[in-house]
């Protein structure tokens, strides 16, 4: 017998669309086979339907994210396990490259002004389906136009306009230092006060908001208090202040990384955890406290945790007090089954009913995956309900570095900086981004092989081999 | 027939014979996953096109604007030209302002939206009216993010005792009709502590206590409820107060309503009981307990903590039970170091 999200004898507009959700949901249970099975070609076939024939006219709304596109539909495509031939590998690239800005930055489209945004999408994209060389357009990107772009962008608070005029928020952190890390852009100019801009952006529930108000006194100096947090506690900003955090540990000072200045990190393990969705939800993750769960945090959430190990929050998985590992009495039919999960169970979420809710209330049955029944597919949650399916089946860990020789960048040398601190900076910054591996043997995948999707990268969202082709060619690494 | 549909097209249209329209694509190019565009839409932002490439900055580019925008409210290059059109001419603010009302109403989960009204908001400095505008919005949508994030940025940027003062009412009213609306109590956490003290709120012992009776009620009316138990803690941690103070207040809530509870005319404001039909015991609170039981760091109530931990983990929480299992295991941490 399922348990509802308790009222208290109190109902709320809150609770109303709680159990309304949570009757569409577990109805699905009933209708539903089990073990569920991936559909893999429906969705292949939703994902080509895009990438050929295009998107109707509603999608009007969307002609300033035209990079997006390409990255949600290559990203899913490849954690799928399929790939473009040569040809539109070629078409991809060229598509691309043509939201490329004159001046640098890749804009939502063709002639559109550069933004934060779509060059991270850009550049992602091109991870995937780009080489070296001729047409194969990383030699295309425009790095120093791009920089200079990153550069008008900042505030001296540390955070970023994600374009001219526009908006200040984490997500334009993260696409910045995501696309500086793999294109090798990061100095000590672009990065200075961004630690501490991520820190003030924590809330008291111990996720992370959009962004932060500075107060400056009188001197001009900026203020370690008041510094609120502008918007609650959300996955999606979590996810980009999380990422921007392991992209930056590498070259924080120690103050930044562990004092005043550190994240809380028990507070965030803490929020990330009570973002799941209890099992009328299936399982699956809420963006936000009291908020319906949607398929789309299924990463911007649970990719989450893929990263705490690599923040510094342990958690093994040694005996309680001599006590078996599990210490609790599993109660569904299937308890063998349900044991043996427990076992192998290394996240601090559970990773099983995650997989639950992708497949048995994010996928459509006609193609393609969705926020939650009775909603319609589209590419966007199609790539983070697969980004997130990828995540609960497999472990990516940090693994140690093995020494890498820097080669020397004439365009990123700062005055202040000499070449052996340039060096052992880009060092730092390659290894950590690099030295990701795939836990095979502690793969976990709901139903079998046959639902088995690849493994993505926790800091990038692209497979391990895709960021490492990039940076070990930005890097000047064979 | 809509009347968008009536309206003629920019290439068809006389007075924009002096633009050169710039389509998006040259015509070799094959683009993948094209947008197909209305010939409205194509035809708009050709012409958009067309005078960004000379710089145009006039009356009619601000109506191409607005026409575009109401097609596509995201399209941000568009917003960003008309922002920098609006400055270059001098132009009515407070009337931009007005027709972003229209706008901001159809297209409220739009980032560019609120941005642009900040913008203007920034070179107006008239923010009062602002408030009212953002409650009606929110009587809509009562969780919008942008609408809540704009909200605040207003009080903190313009930092008025005017404006402050209707806050706490503001947040109890949005309280009373849903008290789990999260970015409600996001918003108190952001007026009362966050931000700043606010006038005639110097005296911090006597904020914390009117917070934690505030909290507290609202726990005494829904129980199962994480927007206010994380309010609770969020306070508790910002003030460094020790969650044993509130041990009295929360042991009801760890264990089953009883029968015998006292008649509901016995109130006790320092410590609420449960409201008739609370569903108990409640997650958050036994969470709670065991963490009271953990600033003790005494080998026996470490076991309490464990015990109440497993007890979320196999019982009354068992979707984290991996999270439970973890929080034990940091609690018995603290019998170690402290042998």
């Amino acid at each position: 017998m399922l348990r509802p999200t308790p009222i208290d004898n109190h109902p709320t507009p809150t609770s109303y669309d709680q159990r309304e959700t949570e009757r569409i949901l577990s109805s699905l249970l009933s209708e539903s086979p089990y073990p569920p099975t991936l559909n893999r070609n429906t969705h292949l076939n939703f994902l080509a339907r895009a990438l050929f024939q295009g998107f109707p006219k509603h999608y009007t709304a969307q002609d300033a994210s035209q990079p997006w596109f390409m990255f949600w539909l290559l990203q899913a495509f490849n954690v799928l396990g399929a790939g473009l031939d040569p040809a539109n590998k070629q078409r991809a690239i060229d598509t691309i490259l043509k939201a490329q800005h004159p001046d640098g930055g890749f804009g939502g489209g063709p002639k559109q002004a550069p933004h934060l945004l779509p060059t991270y999408a850009a550049v992602s994209a091109l991870a995937i389906v780009g080489r070296p060389g001729e047409g194969g357009g990383w030699d295309q990107i425009n790095r120093k136009g791009m920089y200079d772009f990153f550069l008008s962008l900042k505030q001296p608070d540390g955070s970023f306009h994600v374009s001219k005029h526009g908006e200040v928020d984490i997500r334009g952190t993260y696409c910045l230092l995501a696309t500086a890390t793999l294109l090798n852009l990061l100095t000590p100019t672009l990065t200075a006060n961004i630690p501490g801009f991520i820190r003030s952006c924590q809330t008291y529930e111990g996720g992370f908001a959009s962004a932060s108000q500075p107060y400056y006194d009188p001197d001009g100096n900026l203020m370690h208090s008041p510094r609120p947090a502008l918007g609650e506690a959300h996955g999606g900003y979590t996810a980009c202040a999380l990422g921007s955090w392991m992209l930056l540990k590498p070259v924080m000072s120690d103050e930044e990384r562990e004092g005043r200045e550190g994240i809380l990190k028990e507070n965030v393990v803490r929020w990330l955890a009570k973002m799941q969705g209890g099992e009328m939800d299936l399982g699956g993750f809420r963006g936000r406290t009291n908020k319906l769960v949607d398929g789309c945090y299924s990463w911007w959430v649970g990719g989450c945790f893929a990263l705490l190990e690599g923040l510094g929050v342990k958690h093994d998985w040694s005996a309680i007090d001599g006590e078996p590992q599990s210490a609790s009495v599993p109660e569904s039919a299937d308890a063998d089954a349900d044991a043996e999960w427990d076992d192998i169970e290394d996240e601090l979420y559970n990773t099983k009913a995650l997989q639950e809710y992708i497949l048995i209330a994010a996928q459509v049955s006609s193609g393609g995956l969705r926020d939650k029944p009775p909603k319609n597919p589209d590419a966007y949650h199609t790539s983070y309900n697969l980004a997130g399916l990828s995540t609960a089946q497999h472990r990516v860990r940090i693994v140690e570095p093995e020494y890498a020789s820097m080669s020397d960048d004439p365009l990123l040398i700062s005055p202040d900086e000499s070449s052996t601190e340039r060096d052992t900076r880009r060092r730092k910054v390659y290894e950590t981004a690099y030295y990701w591996k795939e836990v095979e043997s502690q793969s976990r995948v709901l139903g079998g092989m046959k639902n088995r999707v690849n493994a993505t990268h926790p800091l990038f969202n692209l497979t391990v081999t895709h960021a490492r082709g990039m940076l070990r060619y930005f890097y000047g690494q064979s | 027939m809509s009347a968008s549909d009536s309206k003629p097209l920019y290439a068809e249209n006389p007075a924009w014979n002096d633009v050169t329209p710039i389509p998006q694509h040259d015509e070799q190019s094959n683009p993948m996953a094209p947008i197909l565009y209305t010939q409205e839409y194509k035809d708009a932002v050709d012409y958009f096109r067309g005078i960004v490439r000379t710089g145009e900055k006039s009356a009619r580019v601000l109506e191409l604007t607005e026409h575009i925008i109401h097609l596509n409210p995201a399209h941000y290059s568009v917003w960003q030209y008309r922002y920098d059109t609006l400055i270059a001419m001098n132009a009515d603010l407070k009337a931009e302002l007005l027709l972003m009302d229209g706008i901001a109403t159809t297209h409220m989960k739009t980032y560019q939206v609120w941005h642009h009204r900040r913008l203007l908001i920034q070179q107006l400095k008239t923010p009062i009216p602002e408030l009212a505008f953002i409650a009606g919005i929110l009587e809509i949508d009562t969780k919008n993010y942008h609408t809540w994030a704009y909200r605040q940025w207003l009080l903190a940027h313009f930092n008025d005792d005017v404006m402050w003062a209707g806050e706490l009412p503001y947040v109890e009213e949005m309280l009373i009709y849903d008290v789990r609306n999260n970015s409600a109590w996001h918003h108190r956490f952001f007026v009362v502590w966050a931000s700043g003290v606010r006038t005639g709120d110097g005296n911090r012992q006597d904020t914390l206590r009117r917070e934690l009776n505030f909290v507290k009620s609202k726990i005494s009316l829904a129980p199962n409820n994480d927007a206010a138990w994380n309010y609770l803690r969020g306070i508790l941690n910002h003030t460094s107060t020790p969650f044993s103070l509130l041990r009295d207040f929360i042991v009801p809530y760890t264990v089953p309503q009883s029968s015998s509870s006292p008649p509901s005319y016995v109130l006790d404001l320092e410590s609420p009981l449960p409201s008739e039909g609370s569903d108990l015991p409640c997650a958050a609170a036994l969470e709670f307990l065991a963490e009271i039981h953990e600033e003790d760091k005494h080998e026996e109530s470490i076991k309490n903590a464990v015990l109440l931990y497993k007890q979320l983990a196999s019982e009354q929480d068992k979707i984290r039970k991996s999270y439970w299992e973890h929080r034990a295991r940091e609690a018995l941490k603290l019998v170690e170091t402290n042998v």
